[in-house]
């Protein structure tokens, strides 16, 4: 079995003449291009016009609801797209266009669905005039920019081995990178590029190493490793520079009871580094070997240009479902932070690669364990943020407890074989230095739990959800709350901002709606 | 496309009609589709069948997840999807078939005939079981190598067939079976048998299935369980085994009694059960100089905080450095207890409290 398919190498022949190029490698502020608004994850804006000091003059702009019919049609999970004033964003089997300056729709589309499941969709990819977006049911689906009409449609992934597709495809050069979700039976993730114009499947890389690679000796047998999860639905981040795509892989499976893949399980819950021009893999880092608890390691491998000992390094830093916070060298993987950000009972200490070792008494038992974090995590897919201005890492923290149980001590459990159940949390935002690890603030939320994306800008502030329906802002220094507007619904996206015709926006998506706030007051 | 080619059993003329994808009209039904769908489509309930003590440990555990569902509400929703999502097949919505996985794989998956099934398990057994084993996960480890046939849970053959259509083809080429005799020599009713049967065994298998439960959680010790009630854990300073727990045993299972002593404040009760629900946060409010005001809270952020008084009046302030907010969270005793006992503590409480019949 080859790890890595090249099935139509056209490295070489690279158009130089790439549609989106500048706008994605510097993206202006009256753009967001990307999921992450860049390549580097960080969802930090320069944008100022909205600041600590006036803050308190922003008001609602716009207000777009999805619903249709009054059916629940799901949340807004996915971060908008803006290019030439249009915001594109997604639920499971929708797509919609929307004007950026005042919330007026100018297209929808709808996908006929064959199933798969539909628990969240988190946007679109564009390059020059297409667009594209997974389907839960297996498709890549490219549209017309223009109208919104279909160009074509392509299986990335097969329903009834119960893969769905959840993730925002990410465009790097002539390359739409595509990921695959899905854990109820034991099969293999993967990652994904298709041509962009025709969407053929350009290379494919797999979550485990080829039999007979060293790290196939972290799995019992071939059998185990060929059906061992792994799951890419998290969002890849770029460096140009290194030419090197970056993303988490999911839990391994049988996801709760481990017995019959014994080992650390590669490549399932590691941060990867590949040449997305081959599919080929530089490095990986394992943020949790042989995981027992889905603690998708998926969660955004953020970009950050920073300074370890008064020199500048090329750094990678996760805050990780399983409660640890990793900082790693982005050109090799090397760890170079490892430390708690919320309440984790489960590891017996890091090694000598920083990664946690899992301590087997917090694996899940027939009679339970009481486990921190929960299955939902310290952290899970809705994005963190950093600010360069003030060197901290934001994110929604949540320490919570449940009760892990095997319901299957055969030999040979399959699919999940077990579960958490119950549980307390509590939340906060926190502010990570990303030198240490060390929380620079914590600002704990009221009532039980926001799980809501995080915004920071050079305005000094930083943008997100409590766990009582309200979109706040915060001072980037210090976690003071400053502002916030009950939108009647979690907060359920990443927000982000944009400025047009000197207004500056903030955009956020709540349940069903989104909003548009702006500085409508002239300075 | 797939097409039963093998079987032309047109059970499903549209995947909708399979999926029996529509929610009954019954009371609740908004409360549910606000709460539910505010973070995904309220569809992916559509399939599951339980009973109303599975409908409220899943809802619970939306709640630890992040759900803003309030104790009123709470209950409404849970009796909602246990009405209108009964355990047992047929019945749970319409649809001539529940599926055991919430909206995962396709739209046009095989219906399993629970008939058909059984024979298809007379037909395994005589001939598939010894190599491909009791579940049809595979011939286990220590098998002799000419008796090891393939998982056939994960097996793609499986997977893609509808109704024999993959599985016919292939037991058609001729495969060895137990009796000798080569598959070739298998009825057609036989391989629909087969293909119901071995559908069956990716159902059991997927979440959710019938076997998702804990088997055996009776460990503990209740003699260290006791000695933890009354000593480190502190549980006397709220309880007493003759007051609010007495009987407690014969009003839970094992599994709910547990999740209750370690989470009561997620772990709501049975129908029917005499159990409180769990009880109100008091909160008592102090603006500058005026009286304190007393009640169960209503609503906090960083922002504003309301509470009901004992009349039932409501009030709401907005936060500000002088206005004074004392909680008393009932489970506080609770909470504080997550970061302190260890399994082996709560399985001995568990088994004390076992002895409470």
């Amino acid at each position: 079995m080859k790890n890595t398919i090249a099935v139509c190498m056209s490295a070489a022949v690279l158009a130089a003449q790439i549609p989106n190029s500048p706008r994605m490698l510097d993206p202006s502020p009256d753009t967001w291009p990307m999921y992450n608004g860049d390549y580097s994850g960080r969802r930090f804006s320069k944008l100022d016009k909205v600041n600590a000091g006036n803050i308190d003059s922003l008001s609602l702009a716009w207000v777009y609801r999805i619903g249709q019919g009054g059916e629940s049609i799901g949340a807004i999970k996915s971060t908008p797209v803006l290019l030439d004033g249009i915001l594109y964003f997604t639920v499971p089997d929708h797509v919609w266009a929307v004007d950026a300056r005042d919330g007026r729709e100018v297209w929808s589309y709808t996908w006929q669905s064959h199933g798969g499941i539909h628990i969240g969709n988190r946007g679109v990819g564009v390059y020059g005039n297409w667009l594209y977006f997974e389907t839960p049911d297996c498709n890549l689906v490219s549209l017309n920019l223009k109208d919104g009409s279909e160009r074509w449609h392509k299986p990335i992934c097969d329903l009834d081995q119960f893969y769905f597709g959840s993730i925002a495809p990410l465009i790097v050069k002539d390359h739409v990178i595509t990921g695959v979700s899905g854990d109820d039976l034991d099969i293999p993730g993967y990652l994904e590029s298709h041509d962009p114009e025709t969407g053929a499947l350009q290379w494919r890389w797999y979550a485990h190493p080829n039999p007979g690679d060293p790290e196939a000796k972290t799995w019992p047998n071939t059998d185990a490793m060929l059906h061992g999860g792994g799951m890419t639905w998290g969002p890849c981040t770029y460096d140009p520079e290194l030419n090197l795509l970056y993303f988490g892989t999911g839990n391994p499976q049988p996801v709760i009871a481990g017995k019959a893949r014994q080992g650390d399980d590669l490549y399932t819950e590691s941060i990867i580094a590949l040449n997305p021009d081959t599919g080929k893999m530089a490095w990986y880092f394992q943020s949790s070997p042989h995981d027992t608890h889905d603690w998708d390691a998926i969660e955004v491998p953020m970009l950050i240009d920073g300074t370890v000992d008064g020199r500048p390094r090329k750094l990678l830093a996760q805050a990780s479902r399983n409660g640890y916070f990793f900082v790693l060298d982005r050109t090799d993987g090397k760890n170079l932070v490892t430390a708690k950000f919320a309440k984790a009972n489960w590891a017996k200490g890091t090694d000598a690669k920083g990664q946690p070792i899992p301590d087997p008494a917090k694996m899940p038992q027939p009679d339970g364990a009481l486990v921190s974090p929960d299955q939902g995590g310290a952290a899970n897919w809705p994005p963190p943020s950093f600010d360069p201005l003030t060197g901290l890492f934001y994110i929604n923290a949540t320490d919570a407890w449940s009760i892990y149980y095997i319901y299957d001590d055969s030999d040979k459990p399959e699919g999940w074989a077990g579960n958490d159940r119950g549980g307390y949390s509590q939340s906060s935002l926190e502010a990570i230095d990303y030198h240490t690890g060390k929380i620079a603030w914590r600002h704990k939320w009221e009532g039980w739990g926001s799980r809501a994306g995080v915004l920071s800008t050079a305005g000094n502030l930083v943008f997100t959800g409590d766990a009582a329906n309200n979109f706040v802002a915060m001072n980037a220094q210090t976690g003071e709350p400053l502002w916030h507007a009950n939108l009647a619904r979690s907060v359920s996206n990443g927000p982000m901002t944009y400025e047009l015709d000197g207004t500056q926006y903030v955009v956020v998506g709540a349940g069903d709606t989104l909003w548009g706030f702006a500085m409508l007051r002239k300075p | 496309m797939r097409t039963s080619f093998w079987f032309p059993l047109a059970l499903c003329a549209a995947a909708a009609v399979c999926r029996g994808q529509s929610f009954p009209d019954k009371p609740g039904k908004a409360v549910f589709q606000r709460a539910c769908g505010s973070c995904h489509a309220a569809t992916m309930v559509l399939g599951r069948a339980m009973d109303h003590d599975q409908w409220s440990a899943l809802v619970a555990n939306m709640v630890t997840k992040g759900a803003k569902i309030s104790d009123a509400d709470f209950t409404v929703i849970v009796n909602y999807l246990a009405e209108s999502f009964p355990p047992g097949a047929a019945a749970a919505s319409g649809s001539e078939h529940a599926h055991h996985v919430v909206d995962a794989g396709p739209d046009d998956e095989q219906v399993v005939d629970p008939a058909a099934a059984a024979r298809g398990r007379t037909v395994y057994i005589a001939e598939c079981v010894t190599c491909h084993g009791a579940k049809a996960r595979g011939a286990r480890d220590d098998a002799p190598e000419n008796l090891r046939g393939p998982d056939l849970v994960r097996s793609l053959i499986v997977l893609h067939d509808r109704y024999g259509s993959t599985i016919g083809p292939f037991l058609a080429q001729g495969h060895p079976m137990q009796s000798g005799h080569s598959s070739t020599s298998l009825s057609q009713a036989q391989i629909l048998g087969l293909s119901h049967f071995l559908h069956a065994m990716v159902d059991e298998t997927l979440r959710g299935g019938p076997y998702s439960q804990p088997v055996n959680i009776l460990t503990g010790d209740a003699a260290a369980g006791r000695a933890f009630f009354a000593g480190a854990g502190g549980c006397g300073a709220c309880h007493s085994p003759a007051g609010d727990l007495s009987h407690i045993a014969s009003r839970y299972d094992a599994v709910s009694l547990q999740q209750r002593l370690v989470f009561p404040n997620s772990t709501r009760r049975r129908r029917g059960a005499r159990m409180a629900q769990p009880q109100p946060v008091m909160i008592t409010v102090t603006p500058p100089a005026k009286p304190p005001v007393k009640g169960v809270l209503v609503h906090i952020d960083d922002f504003n905080v309301a509470l009901r008084d004992e009349s039932g009046t409501y009030h709401s302030w907005k936060r500000t450095a002088d206005l004074k907010v004392d909680i008393h969270d009932p489970y506080a005793a609770h909470i504080k207890l997550l970061n302190v006992y260890t399994d082996k503590n709560i399985h001995d409480l568990l088994a004390y409290l076992e002895t409470l019949k």
